[in-house]
């Protein structure tokens, strides 16, 4: 087995010294594909970014491959369109952390851009403005910045948040084509179970509230009882047609979703 | 015609003020490029308020225990050396709980209090504040202009070298952060290239063009849809043309030469709102 490209171990993680994760253990290898879930603000993507080395630990260790060639997306909505570049230049910046300060981009870069972009087909939008493209065009752009930097991790912090379901499973069936075609660790961010679970192959549920930090394989994690401490109620699971579903069994809700 | 004749006669009165304004209009445009789309157009207002406080307590001190710091350069040592600590402060310090401009407002307003209350212990030098820091773009003198040259050199030289990495800081910190980038420093660059070149330009065209052109003539250019390398070079442009053009039309028509240089800016603008309203 390789050597994990990431390694969190008794790690706390949290801001301005106040951890909001404490004996967090967690690795990432080769070929993985982990999803981090969690409700709104309950700390996955400060996990995330400990986890990269962009946010000191408070405690505890961090470990994994060095250098590591990360590739990072961030949520949509926190990249400002009214920058004015075009869709080619923002992919070529997934470059600039492998340059260095000083040095120009060249040829290599360039191509590295072009398959990039072609990866995850947006090859034809390298002269339009960022700004103009959809919600999922956007997306797919920033993935194929992540790409242009020919990562061994690629990170994804809720990749899907706001969009239709139609672009939501595309952008999913992309992140599984990436992921099939080998080389590349994916882990990604989501509050929507439902949205990861037919894709990752491990599991982390994350909630600061109730110092939850728990990880599997989707088997273990796919369970009634670890389906509950992170929803907080009662929670089954059911395979139709090849695809998971999560629903809340609850009496409760029943009674206000009846007609 | 006249008046043409007797401005163009006039060389030598104008040739340093007109050079240090039309400097002063391209190197604010271009820089103002990063102000308007970090969001933080008050930077300007902030930072010559910031650079005044220092005059302020430099001439207390002053007065308290009679060291010369009323000399020109030593002023615009001062005013540099508070504005590019403000300046470092206000770029490198991001809140998660408070948007940049709550800490642009916070300096101005802070500063400018301390301004008053400071300017209120001066015994002899109050009446001078004005002009020591918001200068005259009429007369500027030689010495002025070098200091220009070199701090626009300065900032040319630093945003060739560091434009990939200035840019991804500025568009996409969380992003340059994760991949390892250290984004505070690349800020902290921007914002010494601003905190040297505002108190300069505020004494060379005072503190209303210097906040008009780290505004207008970046959204001029945004307005005409120009990319982000051409941003800069279409600002520098019109910075110039504003700058330059407001100080011959305030000479040739008599009127307030920073005013004139404003409205010219604002005037500029037109053409690109008017582009974009049509779609």
């Amino acid at each position: 087995m390789s050597a994990p490209l990431v390694t969190l171990e008794g790690a706390a993680v949290g801001y301005h010294r106040r951890p909001l994760l404490q004996g967090v253990d967690l690795e990432v290898r080769e070929g993985d594909f982990l999803a981090v879930v969690g409700p709104n603000g309950g700390g996955k993507t400060t996990l995330v970014r400990a986890a990269l080395g962009a946010l000191p630990l408070l405690g505890g260790r961090r470990g994994g491959r060095r250098p590591l060639r990360i590739g990072y997306v961030p949520q949509r909505e926190h990249v400002d369109t009214i920058w004015p570049f075009r869709a080619g230049e923002v992919v070529r910046m997934g470059r600039v952390p492998l340059l260095g300060p000083l040095r120009r981009p060249g040829q290599v870069d360039d191509e590295a851009v072009h398959r990039a972009m072609a990866r995850v087909r947006v090859e034809h939008l390298h002269d339009h403005a960022y700004g103009d493209l959809s919600g999922g065009q956007r997306q797919r752009t920033l993935i194929a910045r992540a790409l242009a930097a020919d990562p061994e991790l690629l990170v994804l912090d809720e990749p899907t948040n706001g969009m239709d379901p139609a672009a939501e499973l595309a952008t999913m069936d992309l992140l599984r084509d990436l992921h099939a075609a080998g080389g590349l660790a994916v882990v990604m961010v989501s509050h929507r179970l439902e949205n990861v679970a037919n894709y990752a192959h491990t599991l982390a549920f994350v909630d600061k509230d109730r110092q939850l930090f728990r990880v599997g394989t989707l088997a273990e994690m796919l369970r009634p009882e670890a389906l509950s401490a992170l929803y907080g109620r009662p929670v089954a699971v059911r395979e139709l047609e090849g695809r998971w579903l999560v629903y809340p069994t609850d009496a409760e809700l029943r009674r206000e979703v009846a007609p | 015609m006249n008046a043409l004749r007797e401005f163009l006669a006039a060389r030598e009165i104008w040739g340093v003020p007109l050079t240090a304004s039309v400097l002063a209009g391209a190197l604010l445009g271009a820089l103002g490029v990063y102000v308007v789309l970090r969001r933080t157009v008050f930077v300007s207002a902030a930072l010559t308020q910031v650079s005044t406080l220092g005059l302020v307590l430099a001439l207390l001190v002053e007065e308290r225990i009679h060291i010369e710091a009323e000399y020109a350069p030593v002023q615009l040592v001062v005013a540099m050396v508070f504005s590019v600590a403000g300046a470092l402060l206000l770029g490198t310090v991001r809140s998660r709980r408070l948007p940049a401009e709550a800490a642009v407002g916070g300096a101005w307003v802070a500063a400018s209090a301390l301004v008053v209350l400071g300017a209120s212990r001066l015994v002899h030098a109050a009446h001078d504040l004005g002009g020591m820091v918001f200068g005259n773009a009429v007369a500027v003198p030689a010495s002025d202009l070098a200091v220009l040259v070199a701090v626009a050199v300065f900032c040319l030289v630093v945003h060739a070298l560091f434009r990939k990495e200035l840019a991804f800081a500025s568009f996409d910190p969380e992003t340059a952060r994760a991949l390892g980038m250290n984004v505070p420093l690349w800020d902290g660059v921007l914002f010494l290239t601003l905190g040297l070149a505002i108190p300069v330009t505020a004494r060379a065209l005072g503190a209303l063009p210097v906040f008009a052109f780290l505004t207008l003539p970046a959204a001029a250019a945004l307005l005409a849809r120009a990319g982000f390398r051409a941003a800069f070079l279409v600002a520098a442009a019109i910075g110039v043309l504003a700058a330059g053009g407001g100080y011959v039309l305030s000479w040739l028509w008599e009127l307030p030469t920073g005013a004139t240089m404003v409205a010219l800016a604002g005037v500029l603008l037109l053409p690109g709102a008017a582009a974009r309203m049509r779609g």
